[in-house]
This record gives structure tokens, sequence and C-alpha cells, in this order.
């Protein structure tokens, strides 16, 4: 079928990249989004526009909140029935459920707090499974105060979701899906520098005055090149994260027994019960643990902040509380944890420094996950992103431009559908998450059920987008720009202008303000980031016009088009 | 703000480092320098060497501001950054990277 290797890498590279192409654009988009997700929740949720704040007191603060929560109901509705024994006796009501664990997690870019219970089912069917019913809620560490639920922090409930899973819950498909693409960009990554014959002599290389394929041909190899080691890692550790819970579960399949004797052995070895031991205890003050941890953190030479906390078996003999130190200052995560025996406040166990092993995951899924404090690395990371989103965006465009015209002269519709689903998925994509920011400043804060509409104007958005490019592409099939390139260009820069003058309109933060009378870089970063935005599409879509009517003066003339990515 | 410092400085030997070995490639001495590049066979050789130092020094910079392993993060993105930011320029301003070679051939 193919007389070379590297022919049979470029069919590789071509479809693959083609069929999954789309995920990943997704993926690298709101990837770049996440990044500053806890900025973007800012700027959707005027109320919370306060100063990233360290875990609170737990006597004061927390305890009192955690007492406030009650098992979700969606989880009870759902779970209840299936871990609750009905030979036992009838189920518990739901606000009587005793809670069995608490936790509270936080990063040094958070203002709110995010805390949660798992309440005990007490007549379960299977009592050594955890058979819990959850309850999650964002408080206001300050007070206490709980923080509205229904409304949605669009950058780490949205935005950072879609990265991962495209927002696509049901049987996980949507995390299978993004599997599968990531594995795709790491066969199209290969393949990608086997097919490029001159990786170093053209490493600085593009030539926006040739003809369009060579110069989206440079393009695509300078994004993919440049950025590789950012490109190869991102879609490794991305794999590497959800490898043992999503798509290798063996330790709830083929290796659970071991998996649970593990568990029970690692209980007895850590002194860490594994069970509640059905004697009523009380809790000891919360507060002294986490200053005895703190301290012997600033022993031990890494003086830190709380980020995780976690107390087991509430009320039992048996429980114990976990602190965990915020990886602030490193690569890896949260980590060195000390835990407590929750009745007493005794140093049960400090987890020592870990194995060659564990740290290098570690260190990979920290890297991908980034609860570091370097915001350096953050716009790097937001320009890895973005150049591989150049980069697949140029690989569509490449793959019409170097058919179209054969397809026109067969009438064949490939181009003109491969070009329409990438408007759709380039700008239609832009266009959709701004807009989103703009119907989060035009829906009145307390509209019941806003993130609900919210996320359906999302979808919504983004459907008309893939009609539009649709309903436009016939110049397409005559070997000319589809004009839906430029009018979404327009619109993205419409709606990011209308999204940074809504923010001022509703809240009073201009830039002016979020800069330098009360400076305030969350909201200020999103303002600036829509500005740039809206510049450069306006740009790209003034280029795209001068393009199309210079291929319509002569129509012999290559057509050009041009990306650029907000 | 010793850190800020060190990383000011990674920039701009990454920078620099880069558009040295841009500078050392004949097609990009030729579309600076307006000149044939086999006349300047030298001086590029000397560029190359150069390039690498400042991209050595860079990581260097990186170390100094923070731990190794965030450091090396950050310099292969600042590499990434650096490439992608001389190619645009050699692409629209090739120019402005004139005044990085003092010595032409």
């Amino acid at each position: 079928m193919f007389t070379s290797f590297r022919q049979s890498m470029a069919w590789l590279h071509t479809w693959f990249g083609l069929a999954l192409g789309y995920v990943l654009m997704a993926c690298f988009f709101f990837g770049a989004l996440s990044v500053f997700d806890r900025e973007i929740d800012r700027w959707a949720l005027p109320e919370t526009r306060f100063a990233p704040q360290p875990m609170p007191s737990f006597d004061k603060v927390l305890l009192p909140a955690f007492a406030r929560l009650e098992a979700d109901p969606a989880d009870y509705a759902l779970n209840m029935p299936a871990l609750h024994d009905a030979a036992k006796g009838p189920q518990t009501p739901r606000q009587e459920l005793p809670p069995d664990e608490y936790w509270a997690y936080t990063t040094h870019r958070d203002p709110v707090l995010a805390i949660g219970a798992g309440f005990r089912v007490p007549q379960p069917k299977d009592p050594g499974l955890e058979n819990h019913i959850h309850a999650n809620a964002t408080i206001d560490p300050r007070s206490g105060a709980a923080v509205p639920s229904d409304q949605l922090k669009i950058g780490s409930q949205w935005f950072y979701p879609m990265h991962y899973s495209l927002n696509w819950q049901w049987q996980n498909m949507g995390i299978f899906t993004v599997g599968l693409a990531g594995l795709v960009m790491l066969v199209a990554l290969v393949s990608g520098v086997i097919m490029h014959r001159k990786f170093f002599r053209e490493f600085f290389t593009f030539r926006p005055q040739k003809q369009t394929q060579r110069s989206l041909l440079d393009l695509h190899n300078l994004t993919g090149v440049v950025a590789l080691p950012f490109h190869f890692f991102f879609a490794f550790t991305g794999l590497l994260i959800f490898a043992g819970f999503y798509y290798f579960p063996v330790s709830q399949f083929q290796l659970k027994p071991l998996h649970d004797q593990h568990e029970i052995i690692e209980a007895r070895e850590t002194g860490l019960p594994h069970q509640r031991a059905g004697i009523p205890a009380p809790l000891a003050s919360v507060d002294a643990m986490m200053a005895e941890a703190k301290r012997r953190w600033a022993a031990r030479d890494m003086a830190g902040e709380v980020g995780f906390l976690q107390l087991h078996h509430l009320g039992d003999a048996n429980g114990y509380v976990s602190i965990y130190r915020a990886g602030s200052d490193r690569v890896a995560l949260v980590g060195e944890a000390i835990h407590f025996k929750a009745s007493s406040g005794e140093v049960l166990r400090e987890e020592p420094p870990r194995a060659a092993v564990p740290a290098l995951n570690e260190f990979l899924t920290g890297l991908h996950l980034q609860h570091f404090e370097h915001w350096l690395l953050r716009w790097l990371y937001v320009l890895g992103g973005l150049l591989g989103c150049a980069c697949i965006a140029t690989g569509f465009i490449f793959f019409v431009e170097k058919r179209k015209r054969q397809h026109a002269a067969a009438g064949s519709p490939g181009a003109r559908v491969v070009d329409a689903l990438a408007v759709g998925c380039v700008t239609g994509m832009v266009i959709a998450a701004v807009g989103m920011l703009v119907v989060n400043r035009l829906l009145p804060a307390g509209l019941s059920g806003k993130g609900e509409w919210e996320q359906q104007i999302f979808w919504g958005l983004w459907l008309l987008a893939f009609v539009h490019a649709a309903l436009r592409g016939a110049p397409v099939a005559q070997a000319r720009i589809n004009p839906a390139w430029r009018e979404q260009c327009w619109a993205i820069a419409a709606l990011a202008l209308a999204a940074v003058l809504l923010n001022w309109l509703s809240t009073g933060d201009h830039l002016l303000q979020t800069i330098i009378l009360e400076p305030y870089w969350a909201v200020a970063g999103v303002d600036l980031s829509l500005l740039a935005a809206a510049g450069l599409a306006a740009l790209a879509a003034r280029r795209l016009a001068r393009r199309e009517q210079r291929a319509l003066l002569s129509p012999s003339a290559a057509p050009e088009t041009e990306v650029v990515h907000a | 703000m010793p850190e800020a410092f060190w990383l000011l400085l990674a920039c701009l030997l990454s920078l620099a480092g880069m558009a040295w070995l841009a500078l050392a490639m004949a097609v990009h001495w030729e579309q600076v320098m307006l000149q044939p590049a086999a006349r300047a066979a030298g001086v590029r050789l000397l560029l190359r060497g150069a390039g690498a130092c400042a991209l050595a020094l860079a990581a260097a910079a990186c170390l100094l501001a923070d731990r190794p392993s965030m450091a090396l993060l950050v310099w292969l993105m600042l590499l990434a950054a650096s490439a992608l930011t001389v190619a645009l320029t050699l692409a629209w301003r090739p120019a402005l990277l004139r005044g990085l070679c003092a010595l032409r051939g």
C-alpha cells in the first residue's frame, strides 16, 4: 500500500489527526483556559473577588460550616437505594445521615474554599465498602458563609472539565474520548517528527509571503516543533493522570482482591484505621493539629500552608485527621501528609519522603495539574496550549487547502465538510467560550439556575457556529475561502469587547480600577486577555477580507487563509 | 525580588540564544544581513557557540530562580517561547535582529 515508511507515517498522521483533531482542539483550548480557571471564576462570580485566603480556623469557621452540610439530594436519590440494605429496616432520611468524613481544599489562588462531607449509610449492604452519600459546598473562608451553589464557576467547573471530559458525563464517554485523543496526539507527534524532513534546518522557518500551502505547513511545523516537549509531556501526563483510575482500572477489576488486601495491610502498617471502631469519641482541636503539622514541615525546612485537610471516621474512636501541605512552591502536588488521632491530637504517622517512582509520578502529574505559584510558567503554559491549537488548526486548513481544488473539480464535498467542521471547532469554540462570559454578565446574579442557562447557551452558541459555517461553506466547493472564518472572527472580536464592557457596567471593575486603583490581577488578566483576543480576531478578520477580495479579483491566484487564535 | 531578576535574565538569555542560533544558519543570516552567508562562515560558527552558551546560561539563571524541578519546566517553555519569537521576527521584521550581531562578514 505504501512505498515508504515515511509515506505510511504521513497517512497515519493525516487521517488520525483529522479524526481526533477536533477533540484535541477542545483539549488544548480549554486546557489553556484552565491554567487560569480560578481567575475566570473570579471574573464570573463578582462577589468572590477578594484576595486568596489560607486554610481558615477549623474550630471556629470550618466545623460550623461542615455542620450545616446536608447530603446532596441527587446523590442520595441515586446511591442510597443501592447502598442501603432494605432487609435491615427503612432508609435513613437524607437529613439524618450521620457524617463520616469531612474535607476542605484550597490553593494559593483560591479566595473561596471548597469543602465537602461524606455521610455514612447506617445499614449498608456491604459494610466493607465506603458507603458514602456526599455533599459539596463552597464557603467564604473569612466568615464560613456558603457561596450560592447554583452559580456556576465557569473556569473550574465548566472550562476545566471541558478540557478533560468535554463535559460529556454519560458512561465517562468524554473522558475516554479525550484519552483516545491524547493517545492519537502522541502518535501524531511521533509520526509528525518522522514526516518532517527538515526538523532542524527549518526550526525557525515561517514564510508568510509564500503560497498558502507552504506557509501553512511552515506554521504547522513551527508550532509543533518549538513546543514539542510541551505537547509530548502534556499528552503523556494527561494520559498518566487518568490511567490508573479510568483507562486501566485493574485495581477495581482484575486485581481487586489484591487491591483490597493492600488497603488492609496498609492500614495496619501505617496505623491509620481502615474501619470505624463503633466506639464514640470526641474531636480534639484540629487547629492545634494544623499548627503542629506546620511546625513539623518548618522543622523539615519546607515551611508551608495547609492545602488539604481530611477527617476520617468522624465521632469514632478510630477517627483520624490527615493534613496535607499545599504544593505552591514545587511541581509535585499536595503532599507531606501528617496524620493525627482525632480524639487526642497525637501524631499517628508522618509520611516519609517518597521513593523514586512515586516521586517521578508526582512530578509528572504535578507538572500537568500545576498547583505551583509561578506566574511566568503559567503564562508559558497558556502559550504552549495556544501553540497546540494553532498546530491543530493549521493542520485542518492544510488538509483543506491541499484538496479543495481537486475536490472542486471532481464535485466532491470532502474539503467543504472538513472546512466547515474546522471553522466550527476553531472560531466556533472561542465564540462559545467568550459568549458564555457575555451571558454570565447579562443574566442577573439572583436568577435561579443561572449556571444551567450559561451551559445551555454555551452549547447553543457552539452549535450555531457549526450551522453558520456549514451554510456559508459554498465557496470552498469552488476552491475559495469560506467567509464564515471572517464572520466568526468578527463575532469573537465583538463578543470579547462586549464581555469587557459588561464586566465594567455590571461590577464597576474597569481596567483602571483593577490594574491601578485597587489592583486585582485575576479580573484584570481576564479582561486584558479578552481585549487581546478581540484585537487578534479583528486583525485576522481584516486580513481574511483582503484575501477574499484578492481571490475574487484574480480567481487564479491562490486564496489564502490566516489563523489566529485567541 | 531576586527570583524576578533571574527569570528576566533567563528570558533575555534564551531569546538571545535562539536568535544567535538562527543567525548561525545560512538562510537566516542572508535574510537578516542581506549578504551572502558564505562570506561570514567564521562569524556564523562563533554565533552558534554563543547561542548554545546563552541557552545554557539561561538554564543556569532558571536554576538560580527556582528549585531544579521547576527550573527545568520554565527553561523548556522559555525555549519554546523564544524560538517562536525569533521565527516570527524573522518572518515579519528580520531587520530587528541585525543589532544582535555587531560582526558582519
